[in-house]
């Protein structure tokens, strides 16, 4: 009897509890928040790094919600996190960094659209958002090459786990599956790989409307966000830290491009440990493009490479051949002349020719061209 | 509560298990693989230099965890409780592949001369150095299977004092570092014998992994690019997939069962849960290394077998060994680092054997990768401890210092011991290990002629100033990563535990395959001796469970 | 960071210090009222005072600067419970002497001061009472040897700041490394 009782007055008492708390509480919160523009929030919170690098960082201006949502956030899993959090908090553990799961990760991901929309576009039509299960789901890598911890290094480096943890069976006969099959459609490669939202910067100020054409040492370079996300810290690395290698032809030192941006191309897109041209995923250019910066011809966000001859060329070459029509990769991928490697001896097989022209700044040259 | 009965419950998934495992499952028989440890990934430790197994300041990566702690009985008789972290633990790493997951990965056979040391030598007072009941030509076609079937890479055929081999291994070494260019004409100057190091390391793509990436982090750590091979990605995942073994994971085996009848019938352990379970089987294997095998042996006591199994003449335990490493630091005027992984590439088997004044001796190599806290934690005298001056000169040689290095093979001690603590027990009520004992004064005669040949190398080899080890401490026992010796390989069972096929004198269906059974433990890095014990005492098991018409 | 450097010693050390500090702040595993998880202020400033002459600063950070004392502080709550006691006392021994000897807690001496007293830390050579708890040879060995691990040791467990010292020891990080390909066909452009 006295059971049956308690057991009514729970089923009352809790509706009501869930309303009061649902019009008050949450929206009193969420006030409560926003209105310290976050800074309530770090008073007893191991967030306190983070929202001080976030002060004074470029994304400064945007609320802490944004990004992360906030109380009034439409998705239980996020409330349910957050709440396992708050008791472990209350529980006394208190990690001692705190980093961004999976999850996170990818959620971030949209919020960086709203703003960025030009380079959201353009990476999402480029390579570099390869999606998971393109990644590691891929017969014609899986067939020849084990999958392994290393791949995370480059691929979906914020996944919470080992390879083991990501893809099954771990073997070269298949068929491949993700562990987590709501992973397949994510980019492996996300905005947060190179960059670091809360670092230090300023806000940016409305870009020109026009970029300029000279792309290379000469643009503006690295934006203070630039960083690798490095697995092993779990921490990023900034790009004036990152290391630019000294690249070897052979026993020849190789002159590369200054630009420092290129330190996080080379993570990725990175010689064998004897840093030979050409070894390993290495794309460092010799011949006649011996120098350059990746980003002379490749867009920072897209990759893409179609029509950047003519920003540094004058359309017909030295011998007079447009230079997007000679036989080389650029034109098409079945020609054997690398654009990354393509010199001068490659179609005068038979010596190449000495040549006078003028120099960009119209004066009188008369030059061998590079081998 | 029991289990379903087995052919063969292994206990340790290391160099030795993981072997007998995949050898047994593959001969059809149904195998259980304990192992106390996990399996662990790279994502695990994420090369974190400070919690690692070779530098273990904040932890060992790989276990064992505090939940498993050992006394430690110094020279005096002082008696402490130790945590898997101290050195005097003498650790060796709890998960699946055991050391192989993160060692160093050496590939040594060992030489004929260390399976006939007493022939060689002849008895050393205060040592039970014996020979083998084995000979290097017993193990020759399973060094062989070892080096194929795991793996190794390097070229020893510039060694003229190796023993003789059938096969060259089936990996060529990787390219020379700086190091190893400035060591090796240095040493022919000498007149020694360089060669390139046998490693269980791919230096190319083999056996469907691919080729070491060169990084600094290997000895001590887990390899993001599995070309480190190990049992944990050769041999046990050979043995899963036959579907005739079934590994499980965090299983502490508390004790070998055995019958009114004197023979084994399978082991009680604590699984994942806490849970004591029991797991019969028809043989059961031990491979838990040294310390740990013989703590089983002892933990297992019965009315047939009261001081514990294997133990009627009171030898399980002794004879505790490891290596005394020694050596010296050379110090350059030029730059000596390349940055090129995992450092340790050049060796001399000059000083195996043949030197005067003491027994044998030991290889001398060039040192892994020192990373930095490595580098600038070095106490040798000598070298500045702290301040302005500690600061420069670690700034100033950390690129420009080679280090060589080396094991002693040392003499086998019997009061160099394994026992069980009468009082202190583990996280589940088991009796730890207790380490007594002390040195042989041989190993110090040994590592003090060793440290003059490797100055005397980097010497030649440039160094403005060499500073050698100093003198190894006599006190307390040997053990360490490379623990051997205390279930000793013998054919009379009065001074001896198991037989020449690893099976233990008085229990017809018990084996013990581990460092356990080397009765000395060469100048070398153990492990392909392990490994190749295991595929032979695996081959006599299979082949006399055929005659018995088992399964 | 290298501006900072430039600051003249004292100031450097206590800019350092809160930084440090503040780093640490709201994670606490004592609630003592100082910024740090385990060190009281006092005590703190007197690790620091050791921690820069052990690792000082030059050309290049010190230990300070490197966040040293956040990874003592960090360890204490973790891994080195045990020597919670050991530091309490030895950092307490260490000022007492100080006293005893300069007038002065050791933060505030002079240079050539604080590397005398910890030459006698370190050779046992430390006036008697104080160090009845600890003995201030075995202190010093492991302050000089937690001093190493953050100075020279992983950035993430709170010390060796942006990986200074493996800058310092020209130590690219992360390594550029490819892996060997030779088990695939090459890509045929980029």
């Amino acid at each position: 009897m006295t059971n049956d009782r308690k057991f009514l007055r729970l089923r009352v008492i809790a509706p009501v509890l869930l309303i009061l708390f649902a019009t008050f509480l949450l929206p009193g919160a969420s006030l409560y928040y926003s209105y310290s523009g976050g800074k309530s929030c770090t008073k007893c919170h191991e967030i306190w790094q983070p929202y001080r690098d976030w002060h004074d960082s470029a994304h400064r201006n945007i609320a802490c919600s944004e990004c992360h949502g906030d109380v009034l956030t439409l998705d239980a899993g996020f409330h349910l996190k957050n709440i396992r959090q708050l008791a472990a908090h209350l529980r006394g553990k208190i990690p001692e960094q705190v980093r961004l799961k999976t999850d996170d990760v990818l959620q971030i991901e949209k919020r960086c659209a709203k703003c960025h929309r030009e380079e959201y576009a353009s990476w999402s039509a480029g390579p570099h958002s390869a999606s998971y299960a393109k990644i590691f789901l891929s017969k014609d890598h899986n067939t020849q090459t084990l999958l392994m911890d290393d791949c995370l290094r480059c691929h979906s480096m914020h996944f919470q786990g080992s390879i083991r943890d990501l893809v099954t069976p771990l073997n070269k006969e298949g068929p491949w599956r993700l562990t987590d099959s709501r992973l397949a459609d994510q980019p492996a490669i996300p905005c947060l790989t190179c960059h670091q939202m809360h670092r230090h910067g300023d806000p940016l100020a409305r870009p020109p409307a026009t970029k300029p054409d000279d792309a290379g040492p000469h643009e503006e370079l690295a934006r203070p966000s630039l960083a690798l996300f490095d697995r092993r810290e779990q921490d990023y690395v900034s790009l004036d830290r990152l290391p630019l290698p000294q690249m070897h032809e052979g026993t020849r030192l190789v002159k590369i491009s200054p630009d420092r941006r290129q330190a996080l191309c080379y993570q990725c897109h990175a010689p064998e440990a004897t840093a030979q041209v050409g070894s390993g995923d290495d794309r460092t250019p010799i011949g006649v493009h011996e120098g350059l910066s990746c980003f002379a011809c490749h867009e920072k966000h897209g990759q893409t490479t179609r029509a950047s001859c003519t920003t540094c060329h004058p359309q017909l070459s030295n011998c007079g051949i447009n230079v997007e029509t000679m036989d080389t990769t650029f034109k098409s991928l079945k020609s054997s002349h690398n654009v990354h490697t393509v010199k001068c001896i490659n179609c005068h097989t038979k010596g190449v020719p000495e040549k006078k022209g003028k120099n960009h700044e119209g004066q009188e040259v008369s030059r061998r061209n590079p081998a | 509560m029991s289990l379903k009965h087995v052919n063969a419950v292994i206990v340790g998934s290391g160099a030795g298990g993981g072997v007998v495992a995949k050898e047994l499952a593959e001969a059809g028989l149904s195998v259980v693989l304990l192992e106390r440890g996990k399996w662990f990934t790279p994502f695990d430790e994420r090369k974190d230099d400070l919690r690692n197994q070779r530098t273990c300041v904040l932890g060992n990566a790989f276990g064992p965890d505090e939940r498993n702690p050992r006394v430690y009985v110094d020279a005096s008789g002082h008696e402490r409780i130790v945590p898997p972290t101290y050195g005097a633990y003498s650790n060796n790493a709890a998960c699946v592949g055991g050391g192989t997951l993160s060692y160093g990965a050496m590939a040594w056979r060992f030489m004929e001369k260390d399976f006939r040391l007493r022939s060689t030598y002849g008895t050393v007072e205060g040592s039970t150095l014996d020979d083998w009941p084995i000979t290097y030509e017993d193990l020759e076609p399973y060094y062989e299977k070892a080096e194929w079937e795991i793996g190794v890479s390097g070229d020893d055929s510039n060694n003229i004092f190796r023993a003789p081999r059938k096969r060259p291994l089936p990996m060529p070494p990787l390219p020379p570092t700086r190091e190893h260019q400035i060591l090796k004409p240095a040493a022919q100057r000498l007149g020694l014998h360089p060669f390139d190091i046998p490693m269980l390391r791919n230096s190319i793509p083999y056996n469907g992994r691919g080729a070491c990436m060169r990084c600094r982090w290997c000895v001590g750590f887990a390899c993001e690019v599995d070309a480190k091979c190990g049992t944990h990605n050769t041999v046990i995942p050979t043995a899963i997939k036959t579907g005739n073994c079934d590994l499980r994971c965090e299983c502490i085996v508390r004790e070998i069962l055995t019958s009114d009848r004197g023979r084994a019938t399978g082991v009680a352990y604590y699984d994942s849960d806490g849970r004591l379970q029991e797991q019969s089987a028809d043989l059961v294997v031990v491979s838990c290394a040294a310390i740990e095998s013989a703590r089983l042996l002892l933990n297992s006591k019965s009315r047939l077998f009261p001081n514990g199994l294997g133990n009627r003449y009171d030898w399980v335990g002794r004879n505790l060994q490891g290596h005394a490493y020694t050596g010296a630091i050379g110090l350059f005027d030029r730059e000596t680092y390349d940055d090129l992984g995992p450092g340790a590439s050049i060796a001399v088997c000059d000083f195996n054997h043949g030197n005067s004044g003491f027994v044998s001796g030991g290889l001398l190599a060039n040192e892994f990768i020192r990373l930095p806290y490595q580098f600038a934690s070095r106490t040798t005298a000598g070298i500045p401890r702290w301040g302005a001056a500690h600061k420069n000169f670690v700034r100033r040689y950390y690129r420009s210092s080679i280090s060589v290095m080396g094991p002693m093979q040392e003499m086998p001690i019997f009061d160099s011991r394994v026992q069980v603590d009468p009082k202190v027990k583990d996280h589940w009520g088991i009796p730890v290990a207790r380490l007594s004992g002390h040195r042989h004064q041989n190993d110090l005669l040994g590592t003090n002629f060793m440290s003059a040949k490797a100055e005397a190398w980097l010497k030649e080899a440039g160094a403005a100033t060499v500073i050698r080890s100093g003198p190894i401490s006599l006190d307390g026992p040997s053990g360490g990563q490379h623990q051997a010796g205390t279930c000793r390989m013998g054919s009379d069972p009065k001074t001896s535990v198991v037989d020449k096929f690893c099976r233990v004198h008085d229990v017809d269906n018990l084996y013990v395959v581990d460092g356990s059974v080397h009765p000395n433990n060469g100048g070398f890095n153990p492990v392909l001796t392990i490994m190749a014990i295991a595929y032979y005492a695996s081959a006599n098991l299979v082949k006399t469970r055929k005659g018995m018409g088992a399964t | 960071m290298q501006p900072s450097l430039r600051l003249n010693r004292r100031a450097f050390l206590q800019a350092a210090l809160t930084a440090a500090a503040a780093a640490g702040a709201g994670v606490a595993c004592s609630r003592n009222g100082s910024p740090w998880r385990f060190f009281t202020l006092d005590e703190a400033r007197a690790l620091a005072g050791m921690v820069d002459q052990i690792i000082p600063p030059d050309q290049d950070a010190g230990a300070v600067w490197a966040g040293v004392v956040n990874y003592i502080d960090r360890q204490l709550c973790g891994p080195y419970q045990t020597l919670q006691e050991t530091y309490r006392y030895g950092l307490e021994a260490v000022d007492q002497t100080s006293q005893s000897t300069y007038g002065k807690v050791f933060a505030d001496l002079e240079s050539h001061q604080q590397i005398e007293l910890l030459h006698r830390l370190e050779d046992g050579k430390a006036p008697g009472a104080a160090w009845k708890q600890v003995s201030s040879a075995e202190f010093f060995r492991y302050v000089v040897d937690h001093t190493m691990q953050g100075f020279y040791g992983d950035p993430r467990h709170g010390g060796n700041r942006e990986g200074v010292s493996w800058k310092m020891l020209n130590l690219p990080y992360p390594p550029i490394r490819g892996r060997v390909r030779s088990d695939l066909p090459k890509p045929r452009s980029g």
